[in-house]
């Protein structure tokens, strides 16, 4: 397959007053053409400063990609652009969902405006051909109206509707890669899974590709291929969305499993991971799960674990994997069956 | 909207009859008698003076009667200026206080707004202190003191523009400047404060990804919004201005409506008094309705006819 953006070490430090966090540390991963990539975590893992490094969004000051990150987007490294050359990419080649619809959209310009922008912006389009364009945006994202609605304000738009706004900004020049940072979590549970049909089918008709960024493992088993798991600024485990299901290693991916709500099992409470992230300001030497990790040994306080590869696309960094470490099974409460979609 | 501005118009008038009532009973309350040297005169010519004015009648009657002839345009004759109508003295000297009030207004604003944008774009950095010490500075300095400064450096060491008078453009520059420096510094800080509010909103980061230039996202999308609560001050501030304005107009000799209103509270210039009480009081009402106008054209959300939501 081609891979069409491929992230190398990539080290992002936000230089806070007498601290400098480590947001993201050493994050690897790469996106192929036309699939869909899910990167979980739960928050403060670095999975939103990863989305916005790509789009080149980090606000420097304070925020600092380091030397040695590299973001090859076809080849080319986005980390050495300049922001002229960003602007370039950014609407065009990789475009951005956002988390929350309610205040993504400017209140005081007009839906059919806010989408016009990019396209004048970058496909040279006059006035009237954006708006023809925005219009069929609008009908394509499955806004009903759209020729009346496109002079309409954001307030007049219900919070899924405005997702759907935000959705055809996104696809407005038709990107090659598309970053849907937790696209669904603002929205209702109906909502979501409209959005999320939505976000499939457009897929299928554009063959963008999809960096998906979720806390939800639900939605990760609808829309992705493939899954990266992070955990304290790092990529913990990734594989294909059956071997991370079916087959994890990690014993982060255990836990994220486990306390997914199931539907057909019988559970008096929901299952958490107990502890809480490590703190990036300060980082543990070793393994970042350690600290919260049940089957933790002397090691992984102190080194952290290489991958291992597992499969031709899974690989995991965990110290239990090593051959000198004893065998542990993964409990049985990661049992995944059904569908666990809402 | 023409429902909305007719709605807010007739709770206008009904404010304003309220004013004008509350400023009729408060002269009522005044101490002393409008007329010079009332000790020398007997109490035979008071009395013949004042049921000459009509203030022997009873309150009551003098009220309906003040009421009467203001809504038929006529708000009495001064005291002090031999009878001249209150109406004909407005008409005359308000416009020039108006039109320093406005200059200084429209100076003001338009400075205060770019360095607020200034300042909030570039939030910590040198041009941010640099902007913020001139709004300190603004705030600080009495319009009075500024127009000493002003004057001596223009008009007596430059010779620039003439130290005092009323005219054209070089009549107008100073006292302008004097009475604009302290709406520039307000407006500024306010500009940069919202500024620096929009900057952090989601819909920022939106207009950014969408690959728009650092110029358009601030242009378009920063600064229209930021300027939305900054309208709201604006207009009760040209109130202000018009009707404050009376120690610059005192400074730079400007025959204005200030100065005079003064005189006409130090020697109980009843019909004066409360015709630019009345005045500054419309002034500021009507600034109130601009407002809200503005506020519908500016912000969407605001609007009352048009949307569905």
């Amino acid at each position: 397959m081609d891979k069409i953006l491929e992230v190398k070490d990539l080290n992002v430090i936000f230089h806070i007053f007498k601290a400098d966090v480590q947001a993201v540390r050493g994050v690897n991963f790469e996106l192929n053409k036309g699939e869909t990539l899910a990167i979980v975590g739960e928050s403060g893992s670095g999975k939103s400063v990863t989305s916005k490094a790509i789009m080149g969004l980090i606000p420097n000051p304070p925020g600092e990609i380091t030397k040695g990150s590299s973001i090859l987007f076809e080849g080319k490294d986005l980390v050495n652009y300049t922001e002229k050359q960003m602007e370039k990419v950014r609407g065009k080649e990789i475009s951005m969902i956002f988390q929350d619809p309610m205040t993504a959209l400017n209140p005081t310009m007009k839906i059919g405006k806010q989408i016009m922008e990019g396209l004048v912006k970058h496909q040279g389009m006059s006035k009237q051909d954006a708006r023809n364009r925005a219009i069929e945006l609008l009908k394509l994202v499955g806004i009903p109206k759209p020729e009346q609605r496109v002079d309409e304000y954001p307030h007049q738009f219900s919070g899924g509707m405005r997702q759907r706004v935000v959705i055809a900004i996104a696809l407005a020049c038709n990107p090659k890669i598309l970053i849907a940072d937790e696209p669904t979590t603002a929205l209702d549970v109906t909502i979501q899974a409209q959005i999320l049909d939505l976000m499939r089918d457009l897929q299928k008709k554009t063959g963008t590709a999809i960096v998906l960024i979720t806390h939800d493992l639900g939605v990760v088993a609808n829309m992705a291929q493939r899954v990266a798991v992070m955990y304290g600024g790092k990529v913990v485990e990734t594989g294909l969305i059956d071997e991370i299901f079916y087959n994890p290693k990690h014993p982060y991916t255990w836990g994220l499993l486990s306390s997914m709500p199931k539907l057909h099992a019988k559970m008096d409470k929901l299952l958490a991971i107990p502890g809480s992230p490590p703190d990036l300001a300060d980082p543990p030497k070793g393994c970042p799960f350690a600290a919260r990790c049940p089957y933790a040994m002397k090691v992984c306080t102190n080194h952290m674990p290489e991958y291992t590869e597992l499969s031709a696309t899974q690989k995991a960094a965990c110290w239990l994997l090593d051959e000198r470490a004893p065998k542990v099974a993964p409990p049985e409460t990661i049992g995944v069956g059904g569908n666990q979609n809402g | 909207m023409v429902r909305f501005i007719l709605k807010r118009t007739g709770y206008m008038l009904v404010t304003f009859y309220i004013v004008l009532t509350l400023t009729f009973l408060s002269m009522k309350l005044l101490p002393g008698t409008p007329f010079k040297q009332a000790q020398k005169l007997t109490p035979q010519q008071l009395n013949t003076l004042k049921s000459y004015y009509g203030l022997n009648d009873p309150i009551p009657v003098q009220y309906v009667r003040y009421v009467w002839n203001f809504i038929h345009g006529d708000m009495g004759g001064s005291f002090q200026y031999g009878n001249e109508p209150v109406t004909d003295f407005l008409f005359a000297r308000f416009p020039i206080s108006l039109q320093l009030g406005i200059n200084a207004m429209i100076v003001g604003t338009v400075l205060g707004i770019l360095l607020g944008i200034v300042a909030g774009i570039n939030r910590g950095k040198s041009l941010d202190w640099g902007s913020t010490m001139v709004a300190i500075i603004g705030v600080s300095i009495p319009s009075f003191v500024l127009a000493a400064i002003l004057q001596f450096f223009f008009s007596v060491y430059w010779r620039i523009f003439p130290v005092a008078g009323w005219g054209g453009f070089m009549y107008q520059a100073l006292p302008t400047l004097a009475l604009a420096i302290g709406v520039t510094a307000q407006v500024a800080r306010f500009m940069r404060t919202e500024m620096v509010e929009v900057l952090n909103q989601d819909y920022i980061v939106t207009a950014q990804a969408k690959g728009l230039s650092r110029a358009t996202v601030i242009y378009k999308h920063a600064v229209r919004n930021a300027m939305i609560p900054v309208i709201t001050i604006v207009p009760p501030m040209t109130a202000a201005v018009v009707t404050g304005s009376l120690v610059i107009e005192n400074i730079f000799n400007i025959p204005g409506i200030g100065s005079q209103f003064v005189d006409s509270i130090v020697t109980n210039d009843y019909p004066m008094i409360m015709g630019t009480t009345e005045l500054y009081a419309l002034l500021y009402i009507v600034s109130l309705l601009v407002v809200d106008i503005l506020y519908q054209l500016v912000d969407p959300r605001m609007r009352v006819t048009g949307g569905k939501a």
